[in-house]
C-alpha cells in the first residue's frame, strides 16, 4: 500500500487533460497517483455498497469488506443498528478480525486483550489498573472507528468516508428501480444473499470491468470459443441443469441483428444500464418452464397479476451503480468490483435467494453465479483476459489515447440522460464524465 | 481393504487421467466419465450441496464437453498461450463400494498437486480427489470426481486446465 501523500497528487488541470469527449489518456488507467486521487475522492467521498442486510440478520452477526483504502467490518449491534467499522485495534494497531464474517457478541483483540462490542465500543480491558486514571473506556479514541455515514436501500447497505454527502438516493437516482425489481421480485418481498460467493481477482484497473460490463460489443468476439461450442452441443445434453448453462453461453452469441433493439442508457452520476436484452433471445422463459410458471402463481398470489406483470416485465440488463456495484434483478446477481491498486481489483459476485420463491429458482440463480462468476468460468475468465490484456498495453507509455468514440455521432440525450444503441460507447463516455466531476471537484 | 491387483490397477486409472491432461489430450480424458458422470469442484471446504452453494465448477458431461471442444478447437482467449500442466496424484486409497449395474463400484481418495505453467506465469494447485468409479470390462469409468481445493474458498484468478 502507497502512503497517502508518497506521490504527487493530479491538480484538477492535470485530470481534465486525460479525459476529452471520446478519448481518454492511459495514465487514467496507469498512474499510481492517478489511482490515489480515485481512493479520496470516489471511494472516500461516494456512497460505496458495504454488505447486505441479510448478512447480519441479528446482533453479533458481522461481515468483513472494503471501504475505500480501508477492511472494515459491517456488524449488527445489540441495540439493531448496523454499524461500520475500521477492522483495526485502536490500542496497537493490530488487525482485529481474520474472518469473513460470522457472528460474535464482543471482538476481541488477542495481542493484550482489549474487548469491543459489535458497535465498536470497548467493554473492557484486562488489569485496568495499570492503566492511568485517566483512561476512559467510553472515550471513542479507544473504540474500533466508526464510519459515521451510514445508509440502507431495501437492505442493501452503502456507506461513505464523506462526513456529509449528500443522501443516498440523490446519489443512486433511477437506480434505486433495479434495486426495487429485485427485491419486488421475490413473492414476500425480501431478498437474502446466497452463503456461497466468488472472490475473484485480476491484474488490471478497476474501470475496465466496470466498462466492460456496459461493452456489449465484446460478448460476440471475447466470448466465441464458449458460444460456438454451445452451438455445436445438442440440447438438453445437461441432466444437471434443463440446460441453463448451455443457454447461457449461447445468450453471449447475439450479432449484429439482436443488437438492434437493445438500448443503453447512462445516467449523471455515471450510473448506466442496458435495456431490452435477451428480450427475444435464448433465456426467455419457456412454455413448459414449470418452475418458472410456480414463481410467477407465488408472486400473482402475492401481488396481484398485473403488478406481477410489471415487476417480471422489467428487462434492464448489467445495471451499473458508479462507481463499482453492478445489479442483474432478472438472475437475482451482483457483482462489486473493489480496486486494490492500480493496476488489481477484486470482484466479489454475489446472488440471492428472492424469498417466497420455489427453492429451484434460488438453485437457477446459483447456477448462474457458477457459469458467470467461478473462476473457472467459461465467460468470465476470457473477459478477465481482455481486462488483463488491456492493463499490459496501458501500462507502457505507447501512444497516451484510449478511443471511446464508438456511437459518438448518434447519441442521444433526454430528461434522464443519455440514450444509444447496443453498439455505442456512450456508458464508458459518460462513466468518465463522472469520474472527471468527482476527481476534479476539490471540496466533497 | 482391496486386493493388491485391483488396487493397483486403480492407481494405474488415476495416473492415466493425470497423463491425459498432461498431454493436453482432453478428448481422451472426457471418455473416463460416464455418460451421466459429474465433475465437481465445490467453492467451500466440506461443501455437501451443489445447489444452494455455487460451485467453482458443477458439471456432467454435457457441459464437459463443451468446456472440452473449448480447450482444444475454439482456443479460448485465456487459454493463449496454452498451458502446460503437471499433474500429481498420491495417496490413493480405495475401497470396493458394491455394485452399480453389474458392475463393480469403487470409491477412493486421493491427493494431488497441480502446477500450470502459462507463458511466464505457474499457478499451483492442491489438494483431495475423491472418485466413484464403475468397473466397465478392463477399464474404469468415473461416476463423480470432487475436487476439493484446499483453497477452494480463497481468493482466485482464472483456472483453466481440468484439475
Ligand atoms: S493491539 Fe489490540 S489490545 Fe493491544
Ligand atoms: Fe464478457
Amino acid at each position: 500500500m502507497i502512503e497517502p501523500h508518497a506521490l504527487d497528487i493530479p491538480t484538477a488541470d492535470d485530470i481534465r487533460g486525460l479525459v476529452r469527449p471520446d478519448h481518454v489518456h492511459r495514465r487514467a488507467y496507469a498512474d499510481p497517483a492517478v489511482f490515489q486521487l480515485e481512493q479520496e475522492r470516489i471511494f472516500g467521498r461516494l456512497w460505496i455498497y458495504v454488505a447486505h442486510e441479510s448478512q447480519v440478520k441479528k446482533p453479533g452477526d458481522f461481515v468483513r469488506t472494503r471501504l475505500g483504502g480501508h477492511e472494515v467490518l459491517v456488524t449488527r449491534g445489540e441495540d439493531e443498528k448496523i454499524n461500520v467499522l475500521i477492522n483495526r485495534c485502536p490500542h496497537r494497531g493490530a488487525r482485529l478480525c481474520m474472518v469473513d464474517q460470522g457472528t460474535s457478541r464482543l471482538f476481541s483483540c488477542p495481542y493484550h486483550a482489549w474487548v469491543f462490542k459489535p458497535d465498536g465500543s470497548l467493554s473492557s480491558v484486562p488489569h485496568r489498573q495499570s492503566y492511568p486514571a485517566s483512561f476512559d473506556l467510553n472515550d471513542p479514541i479507544n473504540h474500533m472507528q466508526r464510519i459515521k455515514q451510514i445508509q440502507t436501500y431495501r437492505g442493501f447497505i452503502f456507506a461513505t468516508l464523506n462526513e456529509n454527502p449528500a443522501p443516498l438516493l440523490n446519489h443512486l437516482g433511477a437506480m434505486t428501480e433495479v434495486i426495487d425489481n429485485l427485491v419486488d421480485r421475490a413473492p414476500d418481498g425480501e431478498v437474502e444473499m446466497g452463503e456461497s460467493y466468488f472472490s475473484v481477482e485480476y491484474r488490471g484497473n478497476w474501470k475496465l470491468h466496470m466498462e466492460n460490463a456496459a461493452d456489449i460489443f465484446h460478448p460476440s468476439f471475447v466470448h466465441a470459443s464458449s458460444v460456438m461450442p454451445a452451438r455445436k452441443a445438442p440440447a438438453n445434453a445437461s441432466i444437471l441443469d434443463q440446460d441453463q448453462t448451455r443457454e447461457m453461453l449461447l445468450a453471449n452469441g447475439f450479432g449484429f441483428k439482436e443488437w438492434e433493439g437493445i438500448q443503453l442508457n447512462g445516467l449523471p452520476g455515471g450510473h448506466a444500464y442496458m435495456t431490452n436484452i435477451y428480450s427475444n433471445g435464448v433465456l426467455v422463459q419457456k412454455e413448459a418452464d414449470t418452475i418458472a410458471t410456480q414463481y410467477r402463481a407465488a408472486l400473482v398470489a402475492k401481488v396481484g397479476e398485473e403488478r406481477t406483470a410489471e415487476i417480471l416485465g422489467m428487462n434492464r440488463f448489467n445495471n451499473i451503480v458508479y462507481p463499482n456495484l453492478i445489479i442483474n434483478a432478472q438472475y437475482q446477481q451482483m457483482r462489486v468490483a473493489t480496486p486494490i491498486a492500480v493496476d488489481r481489483t477484486l470482484v466479489r459476485i454475489y446472488c440471492f435467494r428472492l424469498k417466497g420463491a420455489p427453492d429451484e429458482m434460488f438453485h437457477r440463480s446459483v447456477r448462474f453465479l457458477t457459469t458467470l462468476g467461478s473462476p473457472a468460468s467459461m465467460i468470465f475468465s476470457d473477459d478477465i483476459e481482455m481486462l488483463e490484456r488491456c492493463q499490459q498495453g496501458l501500462s507502457k507509455d505507447e501512444g497516451p489515447w484510449v478511443d471511446f468514440s464508438r456511437g459518438f455521432d448518434s447519441d442521444r440525450r433526454d430528461a434522464n440522460g443519455m440514450l444509444s444503441g447496443a453498439a455505442s460507447e456512450m456508458p464508458m463516455r459518460v462513466q468518465f464524465q463522472a469520474w472527471l466531476n468527482y476527481l476534479t471537484a476539490e471540496a466533497a | 481393504m482391496l486386493d493388491p491387483t485391483t488396487q493397483r490397477q486403480i492407481e494405474l486409472f488415476l495416473f492415466e487421467e493425470a497423463r491425459l491432461l498432461d498431454s493436453g489430450d482432453f478428448q481422451g480424458w472426457l471418455k473416463l466419465y460416464e455418460p451421466q458422470g459429474i465433475y465437481w469442484m465445490p467453492s467451500k471446504p466440506g461443501q455437501t450441496d451443489p445447489l444452494n452453494v455455487a460451485s467453482i465448477i458443477y458439471e456432467d458431461h454435457g457441459i464437459l464437453s463443451i468446456r472440452v471442444q473449448r480447450l482444444l478447437e475454439e482456443r479460448a482467449l485465456v487459454l493463449t498461450p496454452m498451458p502446460r500442466t503437471t499433474h500429481v496424484v498420491g495417496n490413493i486409497e480405495a475401497e470396493p463400494a458394491g455394485q452399480e449395474a453389474g458392475e463393480a463400484a469403487f470409491k477412493v481418495g486421493a491427493t494431488f498437486i497441480c502446477i500450470v505453467h502459462q507463458g511466464d506465469k505457474q499457478t499451483l494447485y492442491s489438494g483431495r480427489h475423491s472418485y466413484d468409479l464403475v468397473r466397465s470390462g478392463e477399464a474404469f469409468r468415473i461416476k463423480m470426481k470432487r475436487v476439493a481445493l484446499m483453497n477452494s474458498d480463497a481468493t482466485h484468478a482464472p483456472m483453466t486446465i481440468p484439475l
